[in-house]
């Protein structure tokens, strides 16, 4: 087995281990066994060919260190926009601490929480301390190479500009900022097992991900405007607020040694720096044997009752559907989009960005210098075909399942037309995940652009029927839901892109007809009559 | 009762609350060297969590657990060494190869890195394995990864085993090398408890059997002793008795006019 370099480096700290009672050699081995089933990637469809070739081990999480590194990168402007160490400062931790914070949730809640462990290490001679301090060791090893990749640049930028205090200072804080997040999070899972059960937190877990992926790639567009916010002149004045924003906490420090800057407002802020990560440390220190006994509480799948579906979806459903069969993978489909965790993981957040992005365009076009007014009543509303770009991808992650061999049941079923099946997939799509999107928009845009948009929004809402059975196309006539993720590939994306360059074109066409006379209506009377035949023709197998 | 030389186990007034429930009340139970016990009750009964408390798992019990002669509570966890755990979900660390795993839980029994993957190997070849043993226990099928558990949960040479439903996917002749085993292992001396639903086998290899019903031992001794006192051919059917289940054949007829009820 591998002799990984970071164990190396734990050896040097044994004696200290030893010293709080714990067996350094055993907790070495379990945390080598951790770190060789994390550089496998969990196995469905590679490890079928039994006695096959020796796979490669790689370590996802390493590689996304680059990832992590790069977001260090897009730092540096802060620590340029002035010399006010308290604001800039304050703001890097605030970006730092929350990327820490969820890349925690997300990455590390699978070692924080593998209940295995209980079966597998608990039933051994091993004593609690011991395993609670692998299970520590591992997660630190972890957090410490997440938090190098991503302070890394601005550590090297900021002492090279603003000399070594800086750069110590920087080590110190980001340190305890560290400890903090370890043990509120720790903290955090804690209340919510005590409190919850284990489905609970896994769904909490779920849209943590979801949100850190969606906020990822929002953050860009944000960090890309922040440039032209370049004049401004940051002040900073302390206020008793001030208290509740840890990042906060951990600029004061750069405050007083680089600024210059006095006062209690500062003092209260180090001491907090010092003492409220120290504290939750002990704390979950303390906690830890209950913590460990609540886990057990993962183990028993049950959660809450999940609600009913309420009468006027199912009143929808049997409205949307022509037969039996339909109807049922229609709720079928709708169900596994509502509770497969790894799906909506995928899906999700480009449910966000095709909230967001039609109004990046129209933002786009108020800065390039156009009234409010002129906007109102002008064509910007072509911007909402932008939301329609999530189609494609959503479409092709439908073939996709974490439980992908229940698949089985499509073919022992007596089904002669496996067009019911793509049918009721692609409504439950339109229905639960386009249609809250697209209603949220047209909303807006109404507000924006007044009732006149109205058969505009319609016809949108029929192009993106028409839209979504072309996308369907692109799975070949793979059933939905029957292939593990495993087996999704990078050409996933390229297959994507000829598709998405259709909305252009839909959108292209509808811009110039809103010049024609009357040009509007008579498209919607032509899509009124497409519809109904992409829906019969195109989802044929 | 063949009561062997030495008590290896012992419950005295073990009470387990789970919230509100009482999972187990007031258990006492003395158990010797070389016994099997059949170890038997409905769902719920209290089977697992009687055998989690004395893995040391859950501590949040009333009463006493004594293994050879010490509380587990104030012993430390060194009993473990001489303990065997196969556990009923197949939990295992299944990205790992069967290598990897059984060195490492050989290791955490203490043994060297060495001599547990010698032994893992030659025991894997013993179920035929010989070839998966550097695959991913993943690849694994079911038979196969209870082997791999069975492997683990011996390979230190325990004096009492724990098995929670052991032959779960076992073909008809690994079962029988199995119940082969268990046997010579019994006649050396060890202690097994074998908790189980499938009657047939308990019957059959246990020389003691104890019928847990909600939280109560209902019912401690060997099949023919269990047999004469119920007056009941089979130990389904004592099971069915004792426990107070005696309407399957209704269950059976509505189960079977509800699955009919909409043919035309």
């Amino acid at each position: 087995m591998k002799n990984f370099n970071t164990l190396k480096v734990l050896d040097l700290f044994r004696i200290m281990f030893e010293r709080f009672e714990i067996d350094y050699w055993t907790m070495r081995r379990i945390i080598q066994i951790k770190l060789t089933m994390d550089s496998r990637r969990p196995t469905t469809i590679m490890s079928q060919n039994m006695g096959g070739e020796k796979k490669k081990d790689t370590n996802q999480f390493l590689k996304s260190l680059w990832f992590y590194a790069l977001i260090g990168l897009t730092l540096i402007p802060i620590l340029f926009i002035g010399d006010n160490f308290m604001f800039q400062m304050s703001l890097i931790f605030g970006v730092v601490m929350f990327l820490i914070m969820t890349a925690m949730i997300s990455d590390f809640s699978s070692v924080l929480l593998d209940v295995r462990d209980q079966t597998v290490i608990g039933t051994r001679p091993v004593d609690h301390r011991t395993i609670s301090a692998a299970r520590t060791i591992h997660v630190l090893i972890y957090l410490l190479f997440l938090t190098a990749a991503i302070v890394c640049v601005p550590f090297i930028v900021g002492t090279v500009q603003y000399g070594i205090v800086f750069g110590l200072l920087f080590c110190v804080t980001v340190l305890f900022s560290d400890l903090f997040i370890v043990a509120i999070t720790a903290l955090l899972y804690y209340v919510i097992l005590k409190f919850f059960g284990g489905e609970r937190l896994r769904d909490i877990i779920n849209y943590v991900q979801i949100g850190l992926s969606f906020t990822i790639v929002v953050g860009y567009q944000v960090l890309a405007r922040a440039f032209e916010f370049q004049g401004i002149q940051a002040s900073f004045e302390p206020a008793w607020w001030n208290m509740f924003l840890p990042p906060v906490w951990f600029g004061a420090p750069f405050a007083v040694a680089l600024n210059g800057a006095n006062g209690w407002y500062y003092e209260v802020f180090i001491a907090l720096a010092i003492l409220i990560p120290v504290i939750a440390l002990w704390i979950y220190l303390s906690l830890l044997p209950t913590f460990e006994r609540n886990l057990l509480k993962l183990m028993d799948q049950t959660g809450p009752p999940k609600k009913k579906a309420t009468k006027g979806m199912n009143r929808l459903a049997s409205l949307l559907t022509t037969s039996k069969e339909e109807h049922a993978f229609y709720q079928f489909a709708e169900r596994v989009l509502k509770n497969e965790r790894d799906l909506k993981l995928k899906i999700y957040p480009s449910l966000g960005f095709a909230i967001i992005f039609p109004f990046v365009f129209l933002y786009n076009g108020y800065s390039a210098g156009q009234s409010l007014e002129s906007i109102r009543s002008g064509q910007m509303y072509i911007t909402i075909y932008a939301s329609m770009m999530m189609i494609p991808g959503i479409v092709i992650m439908l073939q996709y399942s974490s439980k992908s061999k229940g698949s089985w049941i499509y073919h022992v079923t007596p089904i002669d037309n496996m067009g019911v099946i793509m049918k009721g997939t692609l409504k439950a799509f339109l229905i639960r995940l386009f249609a809250p999107v697209f209603l949220v928009i047209s909303l807006l845009y109404g507000l924006l652009f007044g009732i006149r948009i109205l058969p505009d929004l319609i016809i949108v809402l029929l192009i993106a029927i028409i839209y979504s059975v072309i996308c369907f196309r692109m799975l070949k006539g793979t059933l939905p839901f029957s292939q593990p993720f495993e087996s999704a590939g990078q050409s996933d994306g390229w297959k994507t892109i000829p598709f998405a360059l259709l909305i252009p074109v839909f959108g292209g066409i509808h811009f110039a007809l809103t010049y024609v006379p009357f040009g509007t209506w008579v498209y919607l009377v032509i899509l009124l009559l497409i519809v109904p035949l992409t829906w019969q023709k195109g989802l044929q197998r | 009762m063949n009561h062997g030389p030495g008590k290896v186990l012992s419950l005295k007034g073990l009470t387990k609350w789970y919230g509100e429930k009482l999972v187990l009340d007031h258990i006492d139970l003395d158990v010797y060297e070389g016994q099997i016990i059949g170890y038997i009750g409905p769902n719920g009964a209290g089977k697992s969590t009687t055998v989690k408390i004395m893995l040391g798992l859950d501590t949040s019990y009333t009463g006493k657990v004594e293994i050879f002669g010490q509380d587990i509570k104030e012993s430390g966890v060194a009993y473990k060494k001489r303990i065997g755990y196969v556990p009923e979900a197949a939990d295992l660390y299944d990205n790992l190869t069967a290598r990897e795993y059984l060195t490492f839980t050989g290791e955490l029994y203490g043994l060297s890195a060495d001599t547990a993957d010698d032994k893992a190997r030659l025991l894997m070849n013993v179920f035929e394995l010989e070839d998966v043993y550097d695959s991913r226990i993943s690849s694994y099928s079911k038979g196969m990864k209870q082997k791999v558990l069975l492997i683990s949960s011996l390979l230190h040479d325990p004096d009492i085993l724990f098995l929670d439903e052991p032959i779960n996917g076992l073909d008809a002749n690994s079962v029988m090398v199995f119940k082969e085993i268990l046997a010579q292992l019994a006649a050396q001396g060890k202690t097994i408890f074998y908790s189980s639903h499938i009657m047939e086998v308990v019957q059959k290899i246990s020389s003691r059997i104890l019928l847990l019903n909600d939280g109560k031992i209902v019912a401690d001794g060997s099949f023919e002793q269990l047999s004469q006192k119920n007056k009941e051919g089979s130990l389904e059917e004592i099971f069915n008795q004792l426990t107070g289940f005696n309407e399957h054949q209704n269950l059976a007829e509505d189960f079977v006019r509800i699955v009919q009820r909409d043919n035309r």
